[in-house]
Order: C-alpha cells, then structure tokens, then sequence
C-alpha cells in the first residue's frame, strides 16, 4: 500500500472513533450533580421569589437554566406519585413560594416545615411558584 | 352600618365562592413514547392546577423546562429542538368537566367524568376532550386521566432521523391531588 493511502486510512479511523465515543458519551451524558457543581447564584428563597415576582422577564433572564443555591424555611413537602419529593420554601409571600423537585425518593421525615435547609437546583422559570428541579440537599440547620 | 353589612355579604360570597375551589402545584402530568427500538418517558412533578366544583371549571399550566428525563441529552434535544422551551416555556389546559351533575362532591367516592377543552402546546392550541375520574375524597379532590396527543397536530417537528424512535402517539398521563384553596 502506498505510503498516502495509509496515512489517510489511519486519518479516517480517527475519525470515525472520535465520532463514535462524542456520540456514546453525549448518549450517556448523566444530569448534572447539582451538589458537586459550582453554583451560578446564592440567594435566599424571600429574594428569589421577590425578584421573579417584580420583575418576571428580567428575573427569568438571569435563572433559568441557571444552578442556583438557595436556602430558606420548609414550608411544605410531599411525596408525588411518581415517587419524587418535592420541597416549598417560605417566602415573603404569602401565596408562592420556592418549589424544589428531587429526582430520587429520599427519607421524607427527615424534612419538616420549619426545618432550615439550604438545597442547590437548576431553576426552569416561573408559574405560580419559582420552580426549581434537579435539587440537591445541601446543608440542613436544626 | 349598611356598608359594613354590605362589606361583610360580599366578603362571605367571596369566601364561599373560594370554598369551591381546589388546587395544587406539584400535580402531576408525564408522556409516555413506546416504541421497539426505545421508551422515552417525560414527568413533570410541579404542574399548577385549579378546579372549581361549582362549574366543573379545570385549568392546568405546566413549564416545559420541568419535564424531566432519565438521559439528560433527551431532556436536551426535548427542550431545545421538539419543544422550543425558550420561545415556548408554558403549556396550560383550559377546560371543562361536562357531566358535572354526575359528581357529587360532597359524597366521598369515585366518578368517572368526562372533561372538554383547549390544550396548549408549542403555542398551539387543540380542542380535546377526554375521559377521567375525579375522587373525591375527606380534605380533597383527586383527578386521573390518560389520553394520547400527536406531537405534528401541535407544530412539534421529530426530524426523521429520530422519528422512528418516537411512538406517533404520545400517551399523556394526569394526576392531580387537590387540596382547598386556604384563606
């Protein structure tokens, strides 16, 4: 074989490896471990829920899709059919508040209205409350 | 002293009137895509809803950007190429129970019901009607239902590529716990 059909049969495997693992790895690509990733914003859930409802667009501007680590009082759990939790936190408001969803079951007693807990989340924008989804527990008072 | 009997009427209409509404924000609403080469499932736990038993009146709205997916590169293409979830971040349901007179909601118990209305997606909105049942049960109201939607009826375009990998009907899951509307 000549020396250039060698060279460009070595240069098309390469090629085609470098775009077989870029295609396994973005198969396989996990979420994000919001507890190991560096956060984007720290707030509390009062100023979080305050700025989305001041200012909706330039709030969602600046959140969504965004790792945000905010902390705050339970307001509320529950256990969602799908077998997620989900975690409100108070606000300064008296009807919307902080709503975290965690992916996977974790032991719900441990979390109480009233507990103070500080949880990592990528925010999704907006509705009654700010959603929060893909949360981590990150430290939890009292 | 008239006023004041006129504040208080008004202010007991308005807490009556909220006594017949319900609501929850981590309602539930997933998609299911069956097909021989692969399953893809979509949940979405914090689903905001409302329903008014005194006119069977039904309104849901969901973001997008909440649906979540075991792979996060589904989630990826979900949000950025199917969806549009920049453009597009809200779907909602405006709706209607239409045999209302078949519930009582004052009797603990299942009725199955039927539900008609508007459902947005992708900025596009289709008249559906489904069926569904509405328990009733102390301290609150739960409400299941199950229907298929057709992503290309809602503008959603699944390059051909991928189309195969995604079942022609969406099966579409719902279900609502209510609580009262606190005062």
């Amino acid at each position: 074989m000549k020396p250039y059909v060698k060279i460009i049969l070595f240069i098309v495997l390469v090629v085609a490896l470098i775009t077989i693992l870029t295609a396994l790895i973005g198969f396989n690509k996990k979420h994000a471990d919001t507890a190991k990733v560096r956060p984007d914003f720290v707030i509390t859930a009062t100023t979080l829920q305050k700025e989305f409802e001041d200012n909706e667009t330039a709030a969602s501007a600046r959140y969504i899709n965004k790792i945000i680590e905010v902390s705050g009082i339970i307001a509320s759990t529950s256990l969602s059919d799908s077998a997620h939790l989900n975690i409100s936190l108070k606000t300064g408001s008296d009807i919307s508040s902080v709503n975290c969803v965690f992916p996977a079951i974790g032991d719900l007693s441990k979390f109480k209205p009233g507990d103070e807990i500080t949880l990592r989340g990528e925010c999704s924008g907006f509705l009654m409350d700010v959603l929060l989804k893909n949360c981590a527990i990150i430290a939890k008072r009292n | 002293m008239k006023r004041l009997f006129l504040l208080i009427f008004l202010l007991n209409i308005l807490l009556a009137l909220n006594a017949q509404k319900f609501m929850t924000k981590n309602g539930y609403i997933g998609f299911f895509s069956h097909t021989s080469m692969e399953d893809i499932k979509g949940d979405n736990n914090q689903v905001a809803a409302i329903i008014d038993i005194s006119t069977g009146e039904m309104v849901f709205q969901a973001l997008i950007k909440s649906f979540h997916f075991d792979r996060a590169l589904m989630e990826e293409h979900f949000n950025e190429n199917y969806m549009e979830s920049d453009k597009f971040p809200k779907s909602s349901f405006k709706g209607k129970i239409t045999n209302l007179s078949s519930v009582d909601f004052s009797k603990n118990g299942t009725y199955s019901v039927i539900v008609e209305g508007d459902l947005t997606i992708h900025n596009v909105t289709n008249k559906i009607s489904t069926k569904g049942t509405i328990e009733v049960i102390t301290g609150g109201i739960n409400a299941n239902s199950k229907f298929n939607i057709v992503p290309e009826d809602y503008k959603i375009v699944i390059p051909g590529v991928v189309r195969d990998k995604i079942d022609k009907n969406l099966e579409v899951t719902v279900s609502m716990k209510y609580t009262p509307v606190a005062k």
